[in-house]
């Protein structure tokens, strides 16, 4: 059993260079996630950690109705999702995302942000 | 077989599984927004392809007087399909009395096959079925650290998170909670060296866990320090309750809770957490755990942290 587990290890070791990529965590946002801003932006920012691949990698932005506000498909460069927002006003905002990083490992998630005195 | 020998045909296997086909990669545990970390006292209720080297633990037995005793594992877990795993685990145990006889050896090797039973993003749920098994005679029997006889443990698993608890729960969204329930049944009923009867027990543990990483990406972002945003302080509890074939023994359980923390990153995780005995046939003074976990979905994803057998479709286009 030992050399089972010697063994094992043994064999990870050189396979480590074979590709070093993971799934793509949301590092950080703009606007950041759960703030208020207190004028309205023009987008929304995602930057994740890690390479994403643009044609699975998505964004949308909705209002508290649930309507969207967001100007569609969003730009993707590198571990950069870039969402355009409609002229919105003072309200509170829900950011859904999906990435796929370059490995193909899947993540989403959802936050909000609000704007004005919320 | 040399060392040598097997490790180029692992390696060609490995290479083997670079043919596979563009899948999504879900692996370890994540269940929408929700990533589960490898909890160091129990299981995390998702089949992934992952594998903790070392797990060290330190503590003192319930023996009077009590004897030092010394654990280092190793486990692998590897799917074999998008819901089905196996996992191979092992553990080297090193017993010291105080002036006594040391005891030292493998215990016995563990088995453990485990099926997903249900993955649900949006409630951050996900549930676990398996078999474990301790293959009895596979360890150090004559020393005392192995059984010659098999257990075998059907059990339940499941995962929480409350990140779809309404917005105004706030920073309590960050919680989340796993749980196993198992049924240790031995293969033999006495044990004729001990002359005892061997129990059935029921296995119980879990934890409640406080992620960081989510509170900054879905709740709130801090902009506390980098090292902060990845950690995952914990509690966890394993427990053990004979419940049937023990005759003239105690029923009481027996069992550790374990404060700590786990550093999450991106391609493993390192977890702490010391080790309190729930009473004094559990073992006498606080002892600790600590764990290297190592993603391998995340370290070889196109190969071996790939399941051996799966979907052949590409990623479906999102439909946003």
């Amino acid at each position: 059993m030992r050399k089972f587990f010697l063994v094992v290890s043994l064999c990870l070791i050189p396979l480590a260079p074979v590709a070093a990529r993971a799934h793509a965590f949301l590092d950080h946002a703009s606007p950041l996630v759960g703030s208020t801003v207190p004028a309205a932006p023009h987008d929304v920012v995602l930057t994740f950690t890690q390479n994403l691949e643009p044609a699975f990698s998505t964004a949308q932005v909705t209002d508290s109705s649930g309507a969207r506000v967001d100007q569609g498909k969003a730009q993707v460069s590198g571990n950069t999702m870039t969402v355009g927002l409609k002229s919105i006003g003072p309200g509170s905002y829900k950011v859904h995302w999906h990435a796929l990083s370059v490995d193909t490992h899947s993540t989403e998630g959802t936050f909000t942000f609000h704007v004005g005195g919320h | 077989m040399s060392a040598i020998h097997r490790c180029s045909r692992a390696v060609a296997l490995a290479l083997l599984f670079t043919a596979l086909p563009f899948t999504q990669a879900f692996a370890h545990c994540f269940v929408g927004a929700r990533f589960l970390p490898a909890t160091l006292a129990t299981d995390d209720p998702c089949v992934a392809d992952e594998m903790s080297l070392p797990t060290i633990s330190w503590s003192r037995t319930a023996d009077m007087p009590p004897a030092t005793e010394w654990d280092v594992g190793a486990d692998i877990s590897k799917r074999i399909t998008q819901d089905f795993g196996v996992s191979l685990s092992e553990t080297w145990v090193h017993i010291r009395g105080p002036g006594g006889p040391t005891m030292a050896g493998f215990d016995n090797l563990q088995t453990a096959a485990q099926y997903q039973l249900l993955k649900d993003g949006s409630h951050e749920l996900a549930m676990l079925l398996g078999l474990v098994v301790d293959w009895g005679s596979t360890g150090a029997i004559n020393s005392g650290i192995a059984t010659p006889y098999s257990v075998l443990t059907p059990t339940y698993y499941f995962g929480k998170g409350f990140g779809d608890l309404p917005d105004e729960a706030g920073w309590l969204r960050a919680f989340a909670v796993t749980g196993e329930v198992g049924y240790q049944v031995p293969s033999r009923s006495f044990d004729v060296v001990q002359q005892t009867l061997i129990p059935q027990v029921l296995a119980w543990s879990g934890s409640i866990q406080y992620s960081m990483p989510y509170l900054k990406s879905e709740i709130m972002d801090l902009q506390l320090p980098d090292f902060i945003n990845h950690l995952i302080p914990i509690v966890e509890f394993q427990m053990s309750t004979p419940v049937a074939n023990n005759f003239g023994n105690s029923f009481v359980t027996t069992g550790t809770v374990n404060p700590g923390v786990i550093w999450v990153g991106s391609y493993f995780q390192v977890g702490l957490e010391a080790q309190v005995p729930v009473n004094a046939q559990s073992g006498h003074g606080v002892g600790v755990i600590g764990q290297l976990h190592l993603y391998l979905d995340d370290i070889f994803p196109k190969t071996i942290g790939q399941p051996l057998i799966g979907p052949s479709t590409p990623p479906q286009q999102l439909k946003f």
